[in-house]
């Protein structure tokens, strides 16, 4: 798949100055994205009025003490929501990358390692932590990221021939090792059945019990990672006439590339450790942005990150909203919506051809 | 007055071997309504669920088990049994290997095909609430042909609920929010915890219309403010401390007095265990939302 020569699109130069219909574009995302966050924190299992939010809003900055809706406003409702969004962006960010990078519209954040090595570093936690301090105080986020760099190294490393890390061997290699770490996660899985549930839905992903920490040290993460691969989104569109082209106009491909899937697996990692493993974000909301604004990506890599953060706020309102007060783990929500997305964005394909 | 009393005995001396003695064959339906059929009182049981073994147990047939699945821990005369791999993950083979001829399992265990294929019995089933766990053990009492015991134990049974309902006749009931995991999923009226909870004199705050094991979104038990919170996960390592630590849960009436109660392993057990212990966790469960008074 990989191989394949990459479909141009003479109509569509990679220039870096926005037309009119991009700022438009830009503009009205803004603006949506405003929108689906007042709604999603007004919004909620427990009913709360405008002043409420405004005075949880205002007591909050000042940390002075919370009245019980307040709390629920600020402590919960607020990390939560801007969580999502931040999950939400760093997924579809990553996505865009991989899918520029691998030349690939099957590439996700996940093709290389770090869902299975998140997933099995926090079911290993979760499953041996009642018997093992040590594990329990590691805690699942710290081991899913670190299992998460370390899957992905290791995917890397043995792809890697001389100096060249051929797309194909990378691909393989990472769908081998995913398909060992996911038999050691099912087997944690089984042996810890008492557990099984818990697991399971943290591996469905959600954002229950979002705290401030997280969205600050999620956004410490994913935004100095937008502007630096939105700096290197002039070379994503170089690669894009393929490695050898990309080489003759001067890039240094290798180079470029490592550092490229290098800042895309990080995002990937911070937001599964404080997520879990929210599936079908980072394959479909770059999708719809190309279909929307062409290749170049000066402009695919914020509008995709915009778009992501504001369909993963919306996914997770659907997931807490749809049967109140009972959640449905928004894994489900994204793939029940990301699915036969994607399968259209399949059978549009095949019948291009 | 002593001729009739004397007449009376006799009668029951009489009729009592056979009011409660099993006449087989026998048949009841289990909980995926087959036939169960036992020609004989069975000389050689399997128990795969632990909730079982504590029954067979209860009414005094402890003896007949050969075997018994992993988690199966009580009573004591059971831990230097066989252990066969559990209700999910069982060892077929080293049940056959065991030459049953009753072997009792979960509804959902899909065991009952394989060994019944092999022409073992099996009775597939589990009490879910209350009413169901007295309904079982009277039909293993039956099986096992330890109807006398059985009815003494579900009369018994029957009594400690009574006497913990009437001691908490006119007593305030508490609200709790119990947590099985820390997604948090939690319990809801139609399973067995939530009676428990009930009988035991406090108020869920989880609504039937939530179902019986709902994922419950957090501000819902914030709103709520429970006066308990029961961490039946505590034994896979969660504390008080972190449900203390998590957003907006700090000041909550439950964790501001100390009333988020780490449930150890052997209550874990007990709570989670339709049988005979039925009386021993609503005991338990009183101790905890009324400390004055039990």
């Amino acid at each position: 798949m990989t191989t394949r020569e990459p479909t141009r699109e003479p109509e569509r130069q990679p220039t870096s100055r926005p037309g009119g219909g991009q700022v438009l574009i830009l503009a009205a995302t803004v603006v949506a994205l405003v929108a689906v966050v007042v709604v999603a924190i007004a919004v909620g299992s427990v009913t709360v009025t405008p002043d409420v939010v405004m005075s949880a809003v205002r007591k909050g900055l000042a940390g002075e003490p919370l009245r019980p809706l307040e709390t629920i406003v600020w402590q919960l409702r607020f990390p939560r929501v801007l969580l999502a969004g931040l999950v939400g962006g760093a997924l579809a960010l990553a996505g865009a990358v991989f899918q520029g990078v691998f030349r690939n519209p099957l590439a996700d954040p996940y093709l290389i390692g770090t869902a299975s090595g998140a997933g099995f570093g926090a079911v290993l936690v979760m499953s041996l932590g009642a018997s093992t301090p040590f594990l329990a105080r590691v805690g699942a986020p710290v081991a899913a990221f670190v299992c998460a760099l370390a899957t992905v190294m290791l995917v890397v490393f043995l792809a890697r021939v001389g100096g060249a890390l051929p797309m194909v061997r990378l691909v393989l290699a990472g769908v081998v090792i995913s398909s060992l770490f996911t038999a050691g996660t099912s087997f944690l899985l089984v042996a810890a059945r008492e557990q099984a549930g818990g697991i399971l839905a943290w591996l469905l992903g959600g954002f229950g019990f979002s705290t401030w920490r997280q969205v600050g040290l999620l956004a410490a993460v994913a935004v100095p990672a937008l502007a630096l691969v939105g700096a290197f989104s002039r070379a994503l569109d170089l690669l894009q006439l393929g490695e050898e082209g990309a080489a003759l106009l001067g890039l240094g491909v290798e180079r470029t590339k490592l550092l490229l899937l290098g800042v895309a697996t990080l995002v990937t990692a911070a937001a599964v450790s404080v997520a879990g493993i929210i599936g079908f974000v980072g394959l479909i909301v770059p999708h719809a942005a190309r279909l929307a604004l062409g290749r170049p990506h000066g402009r695919l890599l914020p509008i995709a990150a915009l778009w992501g953060a504001g369909f993963m706020i919306l996914a997770d309102l659907l997931a807490r909203q749809v049967i109140a007060p009972v959640e449905v783990p928004v894994g489900i929500v994204t793939a029940l919506v990301g699915g036969p997305f994607f399968l259209w964005l399949l059978k549009g394909k095949a019948d291009e051809r | 007055m002593l001729r009739r009393l004397a007449a009376l005995t006799f009668a029951l001396l009489l009729l009592a071997p056979g009011a409660l003695a099993t006449n087989y064959p026998v048949t009841v339906v289990d909980d995926l309504g087959r036939d169960v059929t036992l020609v004989a009182a069975p000389a050689r049981v399997v128990s795969m669920l632990p909730s079982h073994t504590e029954s067979v147990c209860a009414v005094g047939a402890c003896a007949s088990l050969v075997g018994v699945d992993t988690y199966s821990n009580y009573p004591a005369a059971v831990t230097g049994l066989p252990t066969l791999g559990d209700a999910f993950g069982p060892n077929l083979e080293a049940i056959v290997a065991l030459e049953p001829d009753f072997v009792l399992v979960d509804e959902y265990s899909g065991l009952q095909a394989p060994l019944e294929a092999l022409g073992i019995t099996v009775y597939a089933g589990s009490p879910q609430t209350i009413a169901e766990t007295y309904a079982f053990l009277a039909t293993l009492g039956t099986l096992l042909d330890r109807e006398t015991a059985a009815a003494v134990l579900i009369g018994r049974l029957q009594g400690e609920l009574a006497g913990v309902a009437s001691v908490l006749a006119n007593v305030d009931a508490p609200t709790v929010f119990v947590e099985l995991d820390p997604t948090p999923y939690s319990v809801g009226p139609g399973s067995y915890l939530d009676e428990l909870l009930t009988a035991a004199g406090s108020v869920n705050v989880v609504t039937a219309a939530m179902g019986p094991f709902p994922l419950v979104d957090p501000e819902y038990v914030v709103l709520q403010d429970p006066a308990f919170i029961l961490l039946t996960d505590a034994p896979f390592g969660v504390t008080a401390a972190d449900v203390a630590a998590r957003p907006g849960w700090g000041a909550l009436t439950a964790v501001v007095s100390g009333r988020v109660v780490e449930i150890d392993q052997e209550t874990a057990d007990i709570l989670s265990r339709s049988g005979p212990r039925l009386g021993e966790a609503v005991l338990r469960l009183a101790a905890i939302f009324h400390p004055g008074t039990f």
